[in-house]
């Protein structure tokens, strides 16, 4: 158990990357945490094994406090694993050295002890097939694979990890992911800082979000992801999940709004492809038919969403005025869209909104590998 | 072989180009470039008469012969005493008849705590010879029948009752002072013996160059500082003995040349004189081995001494670093040669410490400051992320540094630490001006008995050439030797049973 109480840190230029942190973390907690860029997740991490020394507060594992002096931090930190953003394998080492010599020099396990076990967890991650290459040999994803498994020789009580995939190419995440959601099952003590929101909702049973120097606000992920409660929480789930447009003149950007697609789409893996034909619908429908038929007065709301679960992206088209019936549209390309199987549409005239919209356009796009 | 051959031919080839007769006067020389040796003084003893000539310095006199064949000046101003020398090597070289002078020749006292007493003995005993006869007998000996290969000087005897004397002399000036058969002799060399045995010193000889001596006494390094010529601005600082020989200074300049040798002939000779003759070979010897062992040394104090500061300095200590910039500021800033002068008669100046060991003082310095460098470079290219992840691991600050961070940073300066130890093997080539005598100033020695440019000079860069090979291989030897990578699979699992 790890105790953190009232951790502040003040860094040289008179930056607090932490404020006032309160937490405590069980044995077995899967801890995701999660926030805007320069919040102090990173730091916070890192106060927890003393690679940065904290300003204030304390840190108290099972009992006893590590920030005072005359703590033997090496001892703390042989049951304290750490993986780093950029893996940090030893250059000068082979992968099965990597792994082994660790052992040898900290814990006093004999060279053979050391060598099962690192083949062993080669083999758990598997990698077993390259134990004599050098780090630089192998791609992002193997080395941070390689650096899981060089933490967990060591037996840690608690694994902190560090953004651990935001080094990586997207196609390499998911090896990486798949290795941390094996120990979180395993029932490993962990804690991870992440921006991989699906990810971390999947493995966690705590989510804490951070916020200037502060937990924000904490909880489980369903609590967190489905029913944030303060404010800013809300605003940064759903910037996350969704993107919102407001349309209220004929000049509306389109371009910029495509490349916010694109940005968002390969933030959450979506293929060009299906981002192309919503793109397509977007300018079919508002901006070459309701935005004519508005005369001055016009206001749509466009929402897009994608749900990583169901994987579908879909578009929201809400506005008032006359209505356009989508089919009747005169684009040859767009009617071959709403022709193809993986293209859903739905139309519908609502009451009583509270922003006065009248009628909704609701387009599905799925995906079907060929 | 052609290749040497045929450089040989070349030197030879850049023999003289005359115009007999085209200087008479001294005041036919004005215009023209004229050679004379650094710290003599002699040019003042013309100025007036050649206002438009610029005036060349040399270290050594037989340099200036060379300059002269090959028209880099066209005349010199050397003593009378040592044109009777070269002439006996160089027939083609001929005088003005008019001396541009006479000289003076003093013998400078070194300011400490015997000053008086010598200055007054040395003074007496100067009185007393040009009385008796005795300084006329060594002027005859010595210079006006000089005999380079048999006049000998009685360099024992001594009771050393009043303690030793360190007596500077320029070493390779003949016939004053030089070396013959492996030990130094010549005028000033028997006057100052025949002084230490008649008032109980026993001398100790120093070969140091001519602009060095007067400032290497002033500051107390030798009591004794031989041949300074008198002028005004000397008699202020230092502290002079009366005149003890005086002699004209001539206006060497081309004459006629008697080239009856053959090529083979030429170069056999030059072999001789510069290799066999009086043993000279075992100069070279001994050089190469002081060269060596500076270098050596050097390398081996300055390795530690450089990794001890960069220990110190690693954790950030703002007090060890600003220290350590300082020091590596005004090291690297400064000429190897003022660097060593500095260490040699300031610092080390009243010590007896020898100039072979201020050298090797002098280089380890220089060369612990490139080993902070390159450490701190080294350590600098690994990269924080190395250093966090084995601290992070468990592992303390010195495991961290020894086992990961060293290792790697290694990789990154050895090939720099390489260019480093040739180029401290070639700047130890100065070690001569605090009267070391190291390849290259036993190669000066030797040129200046021999007259000849062409073996010492090829000969001794050979050697240099060869340390330098020696040594780079040895570093390169080091490299691959602690290259991780080029260890085998069995090293790598060394003691383990593999599975399966």
């Amino acid at each position: 158990m790890i105790e953190i109480r009232h951790l502040r840190k003040v860094f040289d230029d008179d930056t607090i990357p932490l404020k006032d942190i309160d937490i405590t973390i069980n044995d077995g907690d899967v801890i995701s945490i999660i926030g805007p860029s320069g919040t102090g997740k990173s730091t916070l991490l890192r106060c927890i094994n003393m690679l940065t020394e904290p300003t204030s507060g304390s840190i108290i594992v099972d009992g006893q406090d590590i920030t005072q002096r005359g703590c033997n931090l090496n001892e703390i930190r042989k049951k304290m694993g750490m993986v780093f953003q950029s893996f940090n394998l030893f250059g000068h080492l082979t992968i099965i050295e990597n792994v082994m010599n660790p052992q040898i020099t900290l814990l006093g396990r004999s060279r053979q002890e050391a060598y099962d076990k690192a083949m062993y967890l080669l083999q758990q991650v598997g990698l077993a097939s390259k134990v004599f290459n050098y780090p630089d040999e192998l791609s992002g994803g193997q080395q941070q694979r390689i650096a899981i498994a060089r933490t967990l020789a060591m037996d840690p009580d608690i694994i902190l990890f560090d953004e651990p995939t935001s080094a990586l190419d997207p196609s390499m995440i998911g090896e990486v992911q798949s290795v941390i959601k094996m120990l979180a099952k395993s029932g490993r003590t962990m804690m991870i800082v992440t921006h991989e929101m699906d990810f971390a909702r999947k493995i966690s049973n705590r989510i804490l979000f951070m916020y200037d120097g502060v937990i924000y606000e904490e909880g489980t992920p369903r609590q967190i992801f489905e029913h944030p409660q303060k404010e800013i929480t809300k605003r940064f789930i759903q910037r996350l999940s969704s993107l919102t447009y407001r349309i209220q003149s004929a000049d509306f950007d389109v371009e910029a709004m495509n490349d916010e697609l694109s940005a968002y789409g390969e933030k959450l893996l979506i293929e060009a492809e299906r981002l192309s034909k919503l793109s397509v619908a977007f300018e079919e429908i508002c901006m070459n038919n309701i935005v004519p038929e508005s005369g001055d007065d016009i206001d749509i709301l466009v929402k897009v969403e994608y749900s990583e679960k169901l994987d579908i992206l879909s578009m929201l088209v809400c506005y008032k005025g006359v209505k356009f019936d989508v089919t009747t549209s005169g684009s040859k390309l767009f009617q071959n869209l709403l022709a193809e199987p993986t293209t859903e549409l739905l139309q519908t005239d609502v009451t009583d909104d509270p922003m006065g919209y009248e009628h909704m356009v609701t387009m599905r796009f799925r995906w079907v590998e060929e | 072989m052609r290749k040497i051959a045929a450089i040989v031919g070349l030197l030879l080839c850049l023999a003289p180009i005359f115009a007999v007769g085209e200087f008479t006067t001294i005041e036919d020389l004005n215009g023209h470039d004229i050679g004379v040796q650094t710290a003599v003084l002699y040019e003042e003893l013309i100025q007036d008469r050649v206002p438009d000539t610029t005036f060349q310095y040399y270290t050594m006199p037989n340099d200036m012969i060379l300059a002269l064949q090959s028209g880099k000046v066209d005349a010199y101003l050397i003593e009378e005493v040592s044109y009777g020398v070269q002439k006996k090597n160089h027939p083609e070289l001929t005088v003005l008849e008019e001396p541009a002078g006479y000289i003076n020749a003093t013998c400078i006292i070194g300011e400490n705590e015997r000053q008086d007493r010598l200055l007054s003995e040395l003074n007496q005993f100067i009185a007393d010879s040009w009385e008796n006869g005795l300084l006329d007998e060594l002027y005859d000996y010595w210079i006006a029948d000089f005999d380079p290969v048999n006049d000998t000087c009685d360099v024992s005897g001594f009771t050393g009752e009043n303690g030793k004397i360190a007596v500077a002399v320029e070493g390779g000036y003949e016939p004053f002072s030089f070396i013959s058969n492996g030990h130094i002799s010549g005028f000033d060399v028997d006057f100052i013996c025949r002084f230490a045995r008649a008032y109980g010193y026993e001398p100790e000889f120093y070969e140091v160059p001519f602009e060095a001596i007067a400032p290497g006494v002033e500051t107390g390094k030798y009591d004794i500082g031989m041949n300074i010529v008198v002028s005004a601005e000397r008699n202020e600082t230092g502290t002079l003995s009366d005149v003890y020989y005086t002699t004209p200074i001539r206006l060497v300049v081309m004459g006629e040349s008697d080239e009856s040798q053959s090529f083979f002939q030429q170069l056999t000779e030059s072999f001789n004189k510069t290799f066999i003759r009086e043993g000279r070979w075992k100069l070279f010897i001994q050089g190469a081995g002081i060269t060596i062992l500076i270098t050596v040394s050097s390398i081996l104090f300055g390795t530690i001494l450089g990794f001890l500061v960069f220990m110190a300095c690693r954790k950030g200590n703002v007090f060890a670093n600003r220290l350590t910039n300082v020091f590596l500021w005004l090291i690297h800033g400064m000429p190897t040669v003022l660097l060593l002068m500095i260490l040699y008669y300031i610092v080390f100046g009243s010590s007896s410490l020898s100039g072979t060991w201020v050298s090797v003082v002098g280089f380890s310095l220089m060369f612990a400051c490139s080993m902070i460098d390159m450490l701190r470079v080294g350590c600098n290219a690994i990269g924080r992320g190395q250093f966090e992840a084995s601290r992070a691991m468990g592992y303390s600050d010195g495991q961290s540094f020894f086992r990961i961070i060293l290792p790697q940073a290694a990789q990154h300066f050895l090939p720099i630490y390489r260019n480093e130890v040739v180029t401290l093997i070639k700047e130890t080539s100065v070690v001569g001006y605090i009267a070391v005598l190291d390849l290259t100033k036993i190669s000066d020695l030797v040129r200046s008995r021999t007259y000849e440019a062409f073996f010492p000079l090829i000969v001794t860069a050979i050697m240099y050439f060869v340390i330098s090979a020696i040594m780079t291989r040895c570093v390169t030897l080091v490299e691959k030797k602690i290259n991780p990578r080029l260890r085998k699979k069995d090293k790598i699992l060394r003691g383990i049973k593999e599975q399966d």
